[in-house]
């Protein structure tokens, strides 16, 4: 094929995928589906990971105990796909994974569909200036609720788009129940839901407050009372459903009651929670130095031009119809921010206590982008606004590839990297999950049968890699260092006492090995004198 | 002369008011450009979007250029095999080597073994029990890099060469004025001490281990004390130790001072409720000479004055006790 011939193809291809927003958000589906499935098993278990894939397998649990109450959405999508994908041999922590591929896969096609009505270039931008940020992708890697509540989140504002603008009740009230069983799910992925449920009224209140009309303008008396009804009684309905424990145990109403958590900004930001300028509004701190420059600077800018397109609609100088949909997006995008910022989110680090704004974030950029292209230079519009998204994904998608598999250890340019991110005290990864990096390393060098003592990697995580055939069969588990020939340690914040103890058992302060990023060590393996060949 | 003089000065006035009109005429031409400009201006919209572009433009170049520029801020593996063979070279015993970002611990891997790291970030107020010279290594370009170790040892030592550069790392030698060198650091005798809890014999369960059947474990060991490697004697006790528990370490010539630390073993030890208050006492041959009650959160000092017994060679305990269950780090320096 000629080069002339392939482009041809490649437009041909391109003009068909942007023809309407079935084949977009089909697209988009396929390809982040097979993106996520393919890098999926590259990152390590951390403790987050573990507590996800032991509750959705008891084998996984420590000791025969249960583990403790959570939400059991995530668990159970991830039980689900690893048992459909054993039969065909696929190992079983990438089948418990396969859960989160097909959530990332939802997510952007609720994100194309989403935003289809901004324009399809926004459309088909959305979902790239969501995936190129190293942390989001890392979160459609392993199985936890964090993706889910994302996803849940852009359905629950397609469904509440519906209850209002279709055009008979019925489907109206149909679309408000699917609203209502939606937020039952976010319910059940992850204690905080309800933050949506709140956004949801917060812009049912405003838009009747500012007697915002919708898109499609039609005399709709009831439909605000019905939407609302259906959230309040299809979530909790579907919430106890999904998880009958609640009528039963203490444990599993206080888990989902998702009580604030104190210091979530100490630990989402380490030592650094010690700056006041940090901690005081940690979800902006932890975004601004995680997210690549050129697309945080996209996302404050979508922001910005949101609340002055709301603010145009408001005052008349736009449209009024073009009001609801700004709001609905910003009230989304807003209420996470504020919730973790409140301590309302659970105790998690990075982006992930609001990733559910994210996406929204990234449909409010994709629109400022794609306008500030059409402004500047409204006859070479699309090639500008192709330039543009070029510049702005191309460093944060070489931020990816640079961490990855490590994705959570990634801070942007502002922060100087993984090393300026050191250097001020932030968390270098989350719960451990480097320590999958050295089990090569081990396997090739570990003399036969040691034990090894794992102080800051889950036994969850251990029996996880062990299964998936990552961690050498021959070797063992070890309690203690005295009792140990190995220690596998990672550096995450979380005290390093187990790894000191290690020095002392093992008499020597000098790994065998290490696994760096950017120079900053994520964990190092020690050694008893005769156990490394 | 007269005549020329006043051509000159017609022609020289000439050229003047030439000169004046020529800039009357340079300035209404920019102001009329200017004015035209400003007539023609795009709308603020459009202003807005075109200064959005730009940004945009810088900001995913810099970013680039950032992130191209990492790698040569940060010391390759040839740097560190350099690093490591000066330190080869030149370290002698008494030598100890600090990192400066804190975080560039690649050097536990790549320096020689024979050159122990120092393991805390600030080094202002820290003893360095038996450290005579300072090499510290460090990442300049490093993003984030602070001159506070730099400043911490200067504070306390001269610096004998300019730093050397190898790569991205400097190596700066520091001669401490006074260094701390102890007679004897009693956590590593506790191999040939003995250890009792009340009247009872705790069993040597290793080189330098003790278990005091279930209620207490004394053990030379490293543990983390605020944020840094501590080596002390660790006691562990599950209940509060109401018999006092005795360390004895044989004997050795007593100094001037005896100086040391406790502070409760572990990230999490205050939460876990293992901080409580200890009082540690210092015993000669089996005579009280001192004590001191001691908080068990942070890393906290204590003196002892054994001035009355310098010289001499003694058996010296340290006798604890504290009305809570223990998780504790002890160090103890005797002192010249």
């Amino acid at each position: 094929m000629t080069l002339a011939g392939a482009i041809e193809r490649g437009r041909a291809l391109a003009d068909r995928v942007a023809s309407g927003v079935r084949p977009a958000a089909i697209s988009w589906a396929a390809l982040t589906f097979v993106v996520l499935l393919a890098l999926g098993g590259g990152p390590g278990v951390s403790r987050d990971e573990a507590a996800v894939l032991a509750a959705s397998d008891p084998a996984l649990a420590i000791g025969g105990e249960g583990p403790a109450p959570a939400p059991p959405l995530a668990p159970a999508l991830s039980a689900a796909t690893r048992v459909l994908l054993a039969p065909a041999g696929v190992p079983s922590l990438r089948g418990a994974r396969a859960a989160t591929a097909l959530v990332g896969a939802i997510l952007s096609a609720a994100m194309v569909a989403l935003a289809w009505e901004l324009g399809p270039a926004t459309a088909l931008l959305a979902p790239a200036l969501f995936w190129a940020a190293p942390r989001h992708l890392h979160a459609g890697l392993v199985a936890g609720p964090d993706l889910l509540l994302a996803a849940l989140a852009l359905g629950l504002a397609l469904a509440w788009r519906r209850a209002f603008s279709e055009a008979e009740p019925r489907r109206r009230v149909r679309a408000a129940l699917f609203t209502g069983a939606l937020l039952g799910a976010a319910l059940a992925a992850r204690a905080d839901g309800w933050v949506l449920g709140l956004a949801l009224a917060l812009e049912a209140g405003l838009s009747r407050a500012l007697r915002l009309p919708t898109p499609a303008d039609a005399a709709r008396p009831r439909a605000t009372r019905t939407a609302l009804v259906a959230l309040a009684v299809a979530g909790p309905l579907l919430l106890v459903a999904a998880w009958p424990a609640l009528l039963s145990s203490p444990a599993a109403r206080a888990a989902a009651l998702g009580l604030p958590s104190r210091g979530a900004a100490a630990f989402a930001l380490g030592g650094a929670a010690s700056s006041p300028l940090l901690s005081a509004a940690f979800p902006l701190a932890i975004a601004g130095l995680t997210v690549p420059f050129a697309l945080l600077l996209v996302l404050a800018a979508g922001l910005v031009h949101a609340a002055v397109r709301l603010g145009r609609a408001l005052s008349g100088r736009a449209p009024r119809e073009e009001a609801r949909p700004v709001l609905l997006l910003l009230l989304l995008a807003l209420t996470p921010l504020a919730a973790a910022a409140a301590g309302i989110a659970p105790r998690v680090g990075g982006v992930r206590p609001f990733l559910h704004a994210m996406p929204f974030l990234a449909i409010l950029a994709a629109r400022a982008l794609v306008h500030a292209a059409r402004m500047a230079w409204p006859s070479r519009a699309a090639p500008l606004a192709a330039s543009l998204a070029l510049l702005v994904l191309w460093p944060a998608l070489r931020t990816s590839a640079h961490f990855h598999p490590t994705g959570r250890a990634a801070w942007n340019e502002l922060a100087g990297g993984a090393a300026g991110a050191a250097s001020m005290g932030l968390p270098r990864q989350e719960g451990g999950e480097a320590a999958a990096r050295l089990l090569e390393v081990v396997a090739e060098r570990a003399r036969g049968g040691a034990r090894v003592y794992w102080p800051t990697s889950s036994p969850a995580a251990v029996r996880t890699l062990a299964r998936d055939g990552r961690l050498r069969a021959d070797l063992a588990t070890a309690a203690a260092p005295e009792e140990a020939d190995l220690a596998i340690v990672t550096l995450d914040g979380a005290g390093r006492d187990g790894e000191y103890r290690a020095w002392s058992a093992f008499r020597t302060a000098r790994p065998v090995a290490g696994v760096y990023v950017d120079e900053v060590p994520l964990g190092f393996v020690y050694a008893a004198p005769g156990a490394w060949r | 002369m007269s005549e020329l003089s006043r051509l000159a000065g017609r022609a020289a006035g000439m050229l003047r008011e030439r000169a004046v009109a020529g800039l009357r005429d340079s300035v209404h031409s920019v102001r009329a450009a200017l004015a035209w400009a400003w007539a023609r201006r795009p709308p603020w919209r459009r202003v807005t979007a075109l200064a959005f572009v730009a940004a945009v433009a810088w900001a995913g170049a810099w970013s680039v250029l950032a992130q191209a520029r990492l790698a040569s801020r940060l010391p390759s593996p040839l740097d560190w095999a350099a690093a490591s063979a000066l330190l080869e070279r030149d370290a002698r015993p008494g030598d100890a080597a600090a990192l400066s970002p804190a975080w560039a611990e690649r050097a536990r891997e790549a320096l020689p073994a024979s050159v122990p790291l120092v393991a805390q970030a600030r080094l202002a107020a820290e003893a360095l029990p038996g450290v005579r010279r300072v090499w510290l290594v460090s990442i300049p370009s490093a993003p984030g890099f602070r001159w506070e170790a730099e400043a911490d040892l200067s504070e306390r030592a001269a610096r004998a060469d300019p730093p050397s550069r190898v790569g991205a790392l400097e190596i700066a030698r520091f001669d401490l004025a006074s260094p701390t060198l102890p007679i004897a650091f009693l956590p590593d005798r506790l191999a040939r001490g003995a250890v009792t809890l009340g009247a009872a014999d705790c069993e040597a369960v290793g080189p330098g281990r003790f278990r005091c059947g279930a209620a207490a474990r004394v053990e030379r060991t490293v543990r983390e004390i605020g944020g840094a490697a501590r080596p002390c004697l660790s006691i562990t006790s599950a209940a509060p130790l109401d018999l006092p528990l005795v360390v004895t370490f044989p004997p050795s010539r007593i100094g001037r001072t005896l100086d040391g630390h406790a502070g409760a073993a572990g990230a999490g030890a205050v939460a876990a409720g293992t901080a409580a208050p200890v009082r540690v006492a210092v015993l000669l041959d089996g005579e009280e000479i001192g004590s001191a009650e001691l908080s068990a959160a942070g890393w906290s000092p204590f003196r002892i004055d054994t001035s009355r017994s310098a010289g001499q060679v003694r058996a010296i305990a340290l006798v604890v006790t504290s009305p809570a269950r223990l998780a504790l780090c002890l160090d103890a320096l005797v002192l010249p």
